[in-house]
């Protein structure tokens, strides 16, 4: 063998290298200009070149013979502008091959996908190329770009692809190099990325999974195939044939979304979904479906039926778990909604949540916890402990109010921005507690949430300004719930605060706040000093009609629980009153004057009023979607109870089953408080449904005994002796009452109003057996604490109207006819006094119905009849027609007109 | 261990022991999968033997472009030993590297033909030892343009003119050989 020898090589080689670089019509006149100089070299160059020309008609050394491996014929196929060179993969759809461009020196190289005809839908060629275009035109650098899509002369459909090199699919990428959550959110957000881009541009990917997901080694992030599953999928009648057309390949179903298994339309929410599998893949190392191995037919069942376990559940290594546990589970469960509309509403959307979680910031997304699994949690145990729905809803509405609703075109600017960020800085937290909220995955009460929402405050960096705001918002809803201690731990806290605070508005709310809860707990002086102070720190300034409100209205519930009714009204109709000329006005505050007013009315003993404003509360809380959070619970057990001393135990039952019905909505009874418990029962009792009523009352009992509620177990007894007496049992009743007296001397003050009702059913259980005598001697004790309770200026009006009645009754029996009329004629002075006017009541009727047997008995025929028929109209209004009493009436009425 | 000094030439024979049993093994491997799905090319067999390498303990090499380097050159002797020995046993039907490459250099090119190319290199190795790696690399292994300026950290250009030039040094001497 006698090559160039090394001397002349190294001669040579230079010029090789200047002549290489030159065309060869370039290289001739170099020779030419070079033979001038250097004769000799110059002819050996010439030789050269002949031969390198030679080489080349040869093909010598013509690499890609080489390089091509099976399947041999397609290697060096011309298809399109490029030729291929090596296959790279080959998949259900076809091969895959690395080729580069036929015309250019360099290796530009590109994946061309050959696809199976087969797969081309029956459009053909034409659309193919259409849809190629669209595709081609999606440019992004997270997505691998489509160059070309075509059909060959032969009738090969094939794509044109950027070649990513060294690609890895992204689980893959992920495990091998053991990233960090951060670093895997990273790549998840690029990928979101680039598909928010593809569905900005109107092309859904279709196939999301990890093998179209790349990582090049330099940590770029790729999406291939996209829109190529819909570029294939000609016929719509794809669900069917996607299945047989994958081969039973789980591992590409794996990333169907349930839609596309069924009939399903396909849309951004398909690759949502496909992107939430994707991101529990590299959050948990396992398919949402499990990793065991499956058949295609279970993991279509897994797909479209199971729910997948929280990713916390299930995430190795197990280190991992505790920083997906919350948010991250809400992510990725949103993402996996079975159906489409749960989901996110886009691809944004889900980023956006990522990042925030980035960010530590809270998440828009909502956890199943709150409606969903609190739902399914009921279900499967009627005896829950907490309702998380109540709960949510309960935090929500004890926000400071959000609706604010525009009355005037100029709603001051000043006015509107305050309360919005007062209202953001509260909805914010409310959003972050709740998203948080059920870590564990048990349903959650409405303390868990509030301590939760105060352990966030105590830990986060806000300006004092809004943490004022923020304690001031737990600890108001902690007074809601009744847990005063906390409530007034952290409105301590917050009216400390907020005396550094420059805005006079945040002090005087602090103050308010505060006030409310001192005066629920009987630090009745404070709390009116307070209420005094906020009220002289709010500035007399439009920008502050709420603040004013807010002050008004807590003043208004002080005042209550101090027993000063007139100036319980009073304030709550001040507020009312600011509302209504106001700029904006907040129809949550416009609902709460209502619900105080009537709180405030009824503590007056103006039960008409009461009833009046709460039948005025009740749509406006239907209007605002509150009508099934615990304070529409409260409205209607108030308004409820307010009918029941109307006699109006008709509207009384269905107001109180309203509030039972919330209560229960989203847990069971036990939730369902005594009071109200307690209150059915008199409305059913007072219906003449004593059984039921008897049932309600011993549940009643049994939750006021366990939550050591004095005053109801004093009220339940004697409601337990009334409807005793009813039914008969006269014994039972009696001892009922022997119950009730000494609790009631232990438990309430003496001279109590309640002492009044205690004698009056002692009363009537010896009428009842007979004993007209020692009936007598308590029913006139009734009267006499009652006359004493009035005359002390404390209300009791009813309980003294009530008390006259029943004494009149057995006066009657006694045949004491002046006295009975008298008795009742005052009897109802008081109660229609007590009550509105116009309002048709049971009391009242009863009432007018002694007073028209009273004067039967005295032989005023014609007055009977004329209080008879207002007793008839009252009772047949508030028992209805077929009550025991409405028949008396009828037949009293029906008897004075006979013997007219 | 972490340490990997540069390889002696003393290392470098056992070096080339031990691919090319490494080889044998990989392309062994291949073949018992290879039932008309994806065949893997040399290049993929030559990463994949740089990675199983690159794993083991005291690994000596210090960089992908130098194991690429002596591991052509392996291939190279592979398939010119494969090329001979299947001309001796056309109809032998054994289990043998041919059926990796069935399509590429064995089959390619006369036996008598690779054997002088293979003898040309020899020389051009003594010459221009960059070049006569670029042809094992190209020529035997498949890379690239791309891949090998990658790998050698220079312009694709560059490895095109060189090529070029290999093409006319190799040429001009089996040529010149036959010439006589």
């Amino acid at each position: 063998m006698s090559g160039f020898d090394p001397e002349r090589w190294a001669a040579l080689s230079p010029f090789l290298d200047q002549a290489l670089d030159l065309s060869d019509a370039d290289r001739a006149g170099w020779l030419a200009s070079l033979s001038d100089r250097d004769p000799a070299l110059a002819h050996e160059l010439a030789i050269v070149f002949d031969r390198y020309r030679a080489l080349g008609e040869e093909r010598f050394l013509e690499t890609d013979t080489i390089a091509d491996l099976r399947p041999p014929g397609l290697a060096g196929t011309s298809i399109g502008a490029y030729t291929l060179v090596s296959p790279i993969g080959h998949g259900g759809m076809g091969s895959v091959w690395l080729a580069r461009r036929s015309d250019g020196r360099f290796d530009a190289r590109v994946a061309v996908k050959l696809l199976n005809a087969a797969l081309i839908g029956r459009e053909g060629d034409e659309r193919f190329r259409r849809e190629g275009q669209i595709l081609g035109r999606l440019t992004h650098a997270h997505i691998a770009h489509l160059i070309d899509a075509g059909v060959s002369p032969a009738g090969q459909p094939y794509l044109v692809l950027e070649y990513v090199e060294d690609g890895e699919p992204i689980d893959e990428f992920c495990a091998k190099r053991g990233l960090d959550l951060n670093a895997r959110l990273d790549l998840v957000l690029d990928v979101l990325d680039a598909v928010a881009h593809a569905h900005s541009n109107l092309v859904v990917h279709r196939d999301i999974k990890p093998s179209n997901v790349v990582v090049r080694r330099d940590g770029q992030v790729k999406l291939l195939d996209f829109g190529i599953a819909k570029l294939l999928a000609a016929d719509a009648d794809a669900p069917a044939t996607r299945l047989t057309r994958e081969g039973g390949a789980a591992m590409t179903l794996a990333f169907a979304a349930p839609e596309q298994l069924g009939s399903g339309a396909v849309t951004t929410a398909t690759d949502v979904y496909a992107l939430g599998a994707l991101l529990y893949l590299l959050l948990t190392g396992r398919h949402p479906a499990g990793d065991a191995v499956q058949s295609a037919a279970a993991l279509v069942k897994a797909i479209a039926d199971d729910e997948p376990p929280r990713a916390s559940d299930v995430a190795q290594p197990l280190s991992m778990r505790g920083r997906l546990r919350g948010d991250l589970d809400t992510i990725v469960a949103k993402a996996l909604k079975k159906k489409p509309d749960e989901r996110y509403a886009s691809v944004s959307a889900m980023a956006d949540d990522l990042r925030r979680f980035l960010r530590r910031e809270p998440i828009s997304a909502r956890p199943d916890t709150l409606r969903y699994r609190a739902a399914t949690f009921i279900r499967r145990n009627r005896t829950a402990v907490a309702l998380a729905a109540l709960a949510a809803a309960a935090t929500l509405a004890g926000g400071v109010g959000t609706l604010l609703q525009a009355r005037t075109a100029r709603a001051q600017r000043d006015f509107a921005l305050r309360e919005l960020s007062r209202a953001e800085a509260v909805n914010d937290l409310n959003r972050f507690v709740l998203s948080d909220a059920a870590p564990s995955g048990k349903p959650f009460t409405v303390n868990d949430l509030l301590a939760r929402a105060e352990a966030t405050v105590a830990r986060g960096r806000y300006a004092d300004a809004t943490r004022v705001e923020l304690l001031t918002s737990i600890g108001h809803q902690y007074a809601a719930q009744e847990e005063y201690a906390k409530s007034r731990r952290l409105l301590e806290q917050a009216y400390a605060l907020a005396q550094s605070v420059p805005d006079p508005a945040t002090r005087a709310r602090a103050a308010c706040s505060l006030a409310q809860t001192l005066g629920n707990t009987g630090a009745l002086e404070r709390a009116e000093a307070l209420i005094d102070e906020g009220l002289r720190q709010v500035p007399d300034a439009p920008q502050f009609v709420l603040d004013r409100v807010f002050c008004l209205q807590r003043g208004s519930e002080v005042a209550t629980n101090h027993d000063k009714p007139a100036e319980a009204i009073d304030r709550a109709r001040r507020a009312g009153d600011l509302l209504a000329v106001a700029p904006v006005r907040p129809a949550l505050a416009e609902l709460d004057s209502l619900i105080i007013l009537a709180g405030a009315y009824r503590a007056a003993g103006r039960l008409g009023d009461a009833s009046a404003t709460f039948a005025r509360a009740v749509p406006q809380l239907d209007a605002l979607g509150r009508n099934d959070t615990t304070r529409a619970g409260t409205v209607f057990n108030n308004y409820g109870a307010t009918l029941i001393v109307l006699g109006r135990p008709l509207d009384a039952e269905r107001a109180l089953r309203r509030a039972i019905e919330i209560s229960r909505d989203s847990a069971s009874d036990d939730a369902v408080a005594p009071n109200l418990l307690i209150n059915y029962a008199r409305a059913l009792s007072d219906l003449d449904r004593q059984a039921e009523a008897a049932d309600y009352a011993a549940r009643g009992r049994a939750k006021a005994e366990a939550a050591g509620n004095d005053v109801a177990f004093g009220q339940v007894l004697l409601l337990q002796s009334t409807i005793r007496r009813k039914q008969g049992d006269l014994d039972g009743a009696a001892a009922a009452l022997a119950e009730a007296e000494p609790h009631m001397r232990r438990t309430l003050p003496p001279g109590h109003v309640a002492f009044a009702s205690l004698q009056s059913l002692q009363s009537l259980v010896a009428q009842a057996r007979g004993d007209t005598a020692s009936a007598l001697v308590l029913a006139d004790r009734a009267v006499a604490t009652a006359e004493s309770v009035v005359a002390a200026g404390r209300g009791g009006r009813d309980y003294l109207g009530t008390s006259l009645i029943r004494r009149a009754d057995l006066h009657i029996q006694m045949q004491h006819a002046a006295a009975a009329s008298a008795d009742a004629a005052r009897g109802v002075d008081l109660l229609e006094a007590a009550s509105q006017q116009g309002t048709l009541a049971a009391t009242l009727g009863r009432a007018h119905l002694t007073l028209a047997r009273a004067l039967a008995a005295e032989g005023r025929a014609a007055d009977a009849r004329a209080q008879a028929a207002v007793a008839l109209r009252h009772l047949e209004s508030a028992l209805g027609r077929d009550a025991p009493d409405t028949h008396g009436a009828r037949d009293l009425e029906g008897a004075a007109a006979a013997g007219r | 261990m972490s340490e990997s000094p540069r390889p002696t030439i003393a290392d470098s024979e056992t070096l080339f022991a031990s691919l090319y049993a490494d080889l044998h093994r990989l392309a062994r491997r291949e073949l018992s999968r290879s039932d008309g799905v994806a065949t893997l090319g040399v290049t993929t067999l030559l990463h994949e033997a740089y990675v199983e390498m690159s794993a083991r303990e005291g690994a000596a090499f210090p960089d992908r472009a130098r194991f690429m380097g002596y591991a052509s050159r392996v291939m190279r002797g592979l398939i010119i030993d494969h090329a001979r020995h299947h001309r001796a046993q056309k109809r032998g039907g054994q289990f043998e590297i041919t059926s990796l490459d069935a399509a590429s250099a064995a089959a390619a090119a006369d036996p008598v033909e690779l054997s002088r190319i293979g003898e040309a290199l020899d020389e051009l190795s003594k010459t221009d030892p960059a070049l006569a790696e670029l042809v094992d690399l190209r020529f035997f292994c498949g890379f690239s343009f791309a891949e090998i300026a990658a790998m050698q950290g220079v312009s694709e250009r560059t490895i095109q003119r060189n090529w070029e030039k290999a093409r006319i040094y190799l040429y001009h001497a089996i040529r010149a050989t036959l010439d006589g």
